[in-house]
């Protein structure tokens, strides 16, 4: 005989100004099987959860409703007040009065009504709710994290200093990501390189980091705990146990104008290569789509100049697959180049270049030497114009966002170029300036008033080639918005950020969300900023949506933790709310038929196929089965199971068409 | 004819199959299912016009499979309903042979199921002319009509389930209207309940009806229940561009999906 | 009050719309009390024989609610609904079942405002519809049958 206590909570005057509790509590009480209904101001206090546990006790309750907020809210915390009482967590449900009743309707008769219905159905629900244990599930204490940039390294080093292993692709053939391409960065103008490089050499000797390059994952199955990624490592044409990264390869590939995307196409690279002199793994690869050899089947010049036969040309691609336990997504990002603008050239115009383009002009080790020099001529512009904004905060672009960074690294471009070309003139066109951060807005001011940068309020029309000048047309909106012409020699467009190539791709692999713009979505953009809704897989940087580097590297750290949480635990325990297939004695065995149309609907592959054998070792039937550690609860095989064969804990076919019946009948 | 009984004959002799499923002539000149075991009693075998019965529905059948290896005799429909039943492994390719019957009634030889596959695909696989009319008809009537229409159709469903029996597809050990934690249908006969199983039996057979119409046949009162499975036929296929049982390795139309599945009721 | 009032029964999926309906209330935006809801892990879930025993136990209106395509917290169960409904809808309009009673849509956990948009259309036109009258009195010879017989 069911014995189920109800408690009404006020929520102070959230519930009780709009719904008569008192009213509820005593109707509720005259329901049959309601041994105990009550209220009370604050359920979730600590008094309120005494008053629960003590009824429980004391009435021999065998179930629970507390009629409060949402469940989403509170459920956890009422179902460990139960647990502490003796309840089994699973026999305590909530019924949502707040949500869904009192701050939606006005104060009147039907509203009251309206809660006492919701109560009723929960008290229906929990009259059958059985009684569940918690699954507990082996945890595989490797963490994959995918791309090798500042945010990706900062992970996967902090992650191994626990003392975890961990396993760290990165696509492109070495890591270091777009902050290798930087200059100096701000708000100090340290070298980029400088304060990276040493992270990029740990992450390869860290005894605990397995690096793979010029990597990408292929698929991803499993669930917390227990992932299985394949990564398909490419092939890389060398040997790299043979090869000592001497180069000698690269300096004399014939084929040496491959546009260099390190340098974003203002340098050449050779077919073998390695993107820059400080990568890591300094070994390098045979770019198959360029070289003279795959596309003409002769040349080899690698192979006879290579002092230790390292060459293979005939490596094939390589899949990994790997027992994970959890992950950190740490993709990065892109930015929009100069031809998502056609009121700019469309980038047509060799002097309009992006932010990352200026970064290597300004790198000492970029393709000028770090000498500024225009791209068209190679001559020193005296008028430089900075274009931030471009395409960001723009919804008539699709990018309504602003993406974060460009206000900053465009009063460093500025201070750069004013540094190195002392008498030249730079101007900036800018919407606002967003500077907030530690020593932020100090920089911009020090670009403005010690190096005489020219901040001008307003958005930029048009640029157009006129006499081997460019004509930059804006308007100046704090001067009552005159329009403005400045003629320059060269501009540079601080582009938006997106979200990095092929982020749609992987997101789909991993089973994760992404939003509208694919920059990967967080859990709750306040509360879990570093995990997604796909329990072990957590992000780290500008994959999640433009960051700077101190942001990123905070992020990353934040994810190594939950990781290094994860793996302090030998066990996960995981919510019982799983599917099962009924099991009855044989001949019968389970209502099952055995059709697997199941299987195709599970997004999870937790449906596995069990055999009932007779004494000869003969197969007689063959029926579903759910792996618990794989299925997720979402219950669309139970709604697709003809024979009602499958049923899902918590919710099961019952208690749905309970819930159904008791909203529809007063009984 | 002929071809069909020497064919049916050497399968049998030859041990291939142990039994043949097919049709003879019974009492009072209707045909009847026959299932032969011996190679000498397979003269009686007959194919005409009137061999219009799903014999598939006996694939699944327990007393049937006991025999062995099972050969059956097989028009379009059939075929089809193999097909479905060996996507949603209820039967082995190895465990069946099909004596195929063409469309004018010649006996079709198939090495194998992909074989078979390629006979179907090649034949019309929409409703039948007859239920087409009568579906447009039905589709012409406003909304109450067609209540009322049904209504009255229903009312005089016994609930004996002859449409469930009769159909290849409906081979669960436990049918769903069996379940009574809860009680999804009620038990006895009557308005609410009958139409409440026919829904529900039509949606089990959403993307998995051939059309054979043998539900309707086998309702011993005449209800036309096979309209409605044929409806979701056509649904089917003007949403998903698919019919069932034509390969051996498809989902159905519910147990699958499209991302860019197109619908214009969904706000 | 002589004005009829529908009863409308809401099933929604976990991750969204129970979500969004909870948004509604944390933004304090009215709409009409008629509706209940009740919360499914996700509308994968939602059986299709639910909504008929809503009909058959006095629901004059209803609502399908789930995570917006390619966002199911589950990834697909919200496209197998889909289909599922696409086929019930069909089947529903070809026995000449009333759909305008039957609202489906999709409202992400960030649609707090059009969470309410949708109870409140839905109210407004199943209130303009009036009670099922022909589902009922199908429902009550049905009872009637019973009770004669028994």
């Amino acid at each position: 005989m069911a014995r189920i206590g109800v408690f009404i909570c006020h929520c102070g005057e959230n519930i009780s100004a709009t719904v008569d509790c008192g009213r509820v509590a005593e109707t509720i009480g005259k329901l049959k099987h309601v041994a105990y209904s009550t209220e009370y101001k604050y359920m979730c206090s600590d008094p309120g959860q005494t008053l629960i546990k003590d009824a429980i006790k004391e009435y021999k309750l065998t179930g629970i409703v507390v009629s409060a907020c949402s469940p989403r809210m509170h459920e956890p915390t009422f179902r460990k007040a139960a647990a502490e009482a003796g309840l089994n967590p699973y026999l305590c449900e909530m019924a949502n009065l707040r949500e869904h009743c009192s701050w939606v309707h006005e104060k009147n008769d039907m509203t009251t009504e309206k809660a006492i219905d919701i109560v009723r159905i929960l008290v229906e629900k929990v009259k059958i709710n059985n009684a569940l244990l918690p699954i507990k599930v082996p945890v595989t204490k490797t963490a994959l994290v995918i791309g090798g940039g500042i945010a990706g390294i900062q992970s996967a080093l902090d992650i191994a200093n626990t003392g975890h292993k961990v396993i760290l692709v990165e696509r492109s053939p070495s890591i270091g990501g777009h902050m290798s391409q930087l200059s100096e960065t701000f708000p100090t103008l340290d070298c980029s390189q400088c304060i990276l490089t040493p992270r990029m050499v740990e992450v390869a000797q860290h005894p605990n980091i397995t690096l793979y390059t010029y990597s990408e994952v292929e698929s991803l199955d499993g669930f917390i705990g227990n992932f299985t990624v394949k990564i398909r490592k490419k092939a890389r044409s060398i040997d790299e146990k043979d090869c000592t990264g001497c180069g000698l390869c690269t300096t004399k590939c014939p084929q040496k104008k491959i546009p260099n995307e390190f340098e974003e196409g203002m340098g050449f690279r050779p077919a073998i290569y390695t993107p820059f002199p400080q990568a890591v793994p300094n070994k390098p690869v045979i770019d198959r789509e360029h070289c003279t050899y795959y596309i003409k089947g002769k040349c080899k010049v690698c192979e006879i100049v290579c002092p230790t036969k390292a060459i293979r040309f005939d490596q094939p691609d390589q899949i990994l697959e790997i027992q994970i336990g959890a992950i950190v997504i740490a993709t990065g990002f892109d930015i929009k180049r100069t031809d998502f603008f056609p009121e700019y050239g469309f980038g047509k115009y060799k002097d309009v270049i992006d932010g990352l383009q200026f970064e290597r002009l300004a790198s000492a080790s970029g393709p000028t030497g770090g000498a500024i020099l225009r791209p068209s001529d190679g001559v020193v512009p005296k008028n430089i114009v900075f274009v931030a904004c471009a395409g960001s905060r723009d919804p008539a672009k699709g990018i309504a966002y602003c993406s974060k960074i460009c206000c900053m690294y465009t009063a460093k471009h500025a201070m750069l170029y004013k540094h190195k070309v002392h008498e030249g003139k730079a101007h900036v066109f800018y919407m606002d300036i967003r500077s907030a951060g530690k020593n932020y807005d100090e920089f911009v001011r020090r670009a403005i008033e010690e190096d005489y940068v020219n901040y001008i309020r307003g958005r930029v029309s048009t640029i157009y080639e006129c006499d081997g000048k460019l004509i930059v047309k804006g308007v100046d909106t704090l001067l009552g918005a005159q329009p403005l012409e400045i003629v320059a020699d060269m501009v540079v467009l601080a582009t938006a950020g997106v979200a990095n190539s092929g982020a749609e791709e992987l997101a789909q692999k991993l089973h994760v969300s992404y939003d509208s713009h694919k920059f990967f979505a967080e859990a709750h953009p306040k509360l879990k900023p570093v995990e997604t809704n796909t329990a072990g897989i957590f992000l780290a940087g500008a994959c999640q949506n433009p960051k700077d580097i101190p942001d990123s590297v905070s992020q990353a750290s934040g994810a190594a933790v939950k990781v290094a949480a994860l793996f302090s635990q030998n066990e996960l325990t995981r919510e019982p709310l799983v599917a099962f297939v009924n099991r009855c004695s044989p001949p019968l065995y389970s209502t099952c038929v055995g059709c697997f149309l199941c299987q195709s609907v599970c997004p999870y592959q937790a449906i596995e196929r069990e055999e009932f054998k007779n004494r000869d070792g003969k197969t007689i039937k063959t029926v579903a089965k759910i792996n618990e550690g794989l299925c997720q609860g979402c219950g669309t095989c139970v709604a697709l199971c003809r024979s009602k064969s499958i049923d899902l804990h918590g919710y099961t076919n019952n208690q749905m068409y309970t819930e159904v019946m008791a909203l529809l009948n007063v009984y | 004819m002929h071809n069909l009984i020497l064919k049916a004959k050497e399968l049998l002799e030859n041990k291939i199959v142990s039994v043949i499923i097919g049709f003879e002539t019974g009492s009072s000149g209707k045909v009847r299912p026959v299932f032969i075991t011996d190679s000498n009693k397979a003269d009686s075998l007959i194919f005409d016009e009137r061999c219009i019965q799903n014999l598939a529905v006996y694939l699944t059948k327990k007393e049937v499979k006991q025999f062995g290896k099972m050969g059956i005799v097989a028009t379009l429909p059939i075929m089809r309903s193999i097909m479905v039943l060996i996507s949603e492994q209820q039967l082995s390719p190895e465990n069946v042979v099909v004596l195929g019957i063409s469309g004018d009634g010649e006996v079709l030889d198939f090495a194998d199921i992909t074989v078979m596959q390629h006979y179907i695909e090649k034949c019309e696989l929409g409703n039948p002319a007859k239920e087409q009319d009568m579906l447009a008809t039905l589709n012409r009537l406003n909304m109450q009509e067609k209540f009322e229409f049904w209504q009255k159709e229903f009312s005089k469903c016994i609930k004996c389930y002859a449409c469930r029996q009769s159909c290849p597809m409906c081979y669960c050990t436990r049918c769903a209207v069996e379940c009574n934690q809860p009680q999804w249908i009620p038990v006895q006969s009557n308005n609410l309940g009958n139409m409440e199983w026919h829904i529900l039996r039509a949606m089990h057979l959403a993307g998995r009806c051939i059309s054979c119409g043998e539900c309707g046949r086998a309702c011993p009162v005449g209800i036309p229940c096979h309209l409605l499975t044929m409806h979701l036929v056509d649904q089917a296929q003007s949403y998903f561009g698919v019919y069932a049982g034509i390969s051996d390795k498809m989902s159905s139309v519910l147990s699958t999906y499209a991302p860019n599945d197109k619908e214009s009721f969904i706000i | 009050m002589s004005e009829f009032e529908p009863k409308v029964v809401a099933f929604v999926c976990n991750w969204c719309t129970y979500a969004g309906a909870d948004l509604t209330g944390t933004s304090r935006i009215k709409y009409a009390s008629n509706v209940k809801i009740i919360r499914f892990p996700c509308t994968g879930r939602i059986d299709f024989m639910l909504l008929l025993k809503s009909f058959a136990n006095g629901a004059d209106g209803i609502i399908v609610s789930g995570c917006h395509p390619n966002d199911c917290h589950y990834t697909s169960g919200n496209f197998h609904a889909k289909r599922r409904w696409i086929m019930f809808k069909e089947l529903m309009d070809f026995m000449g079942i009333d759909m305008n009673r039957i609202t489906f849509s999709w409202v992400s956990a960030a649609e707090g405002a059009r969470w309410a948009e949708v109870v409140n259309s839905t109210v407004t036109r199943v209130r303009e519809l009036g009670p099922y009258v022909s589902y009922k009195q199908m429902v009550n010879t049905s009872i009637e049958e019973e009770v004669t017989h028994a």
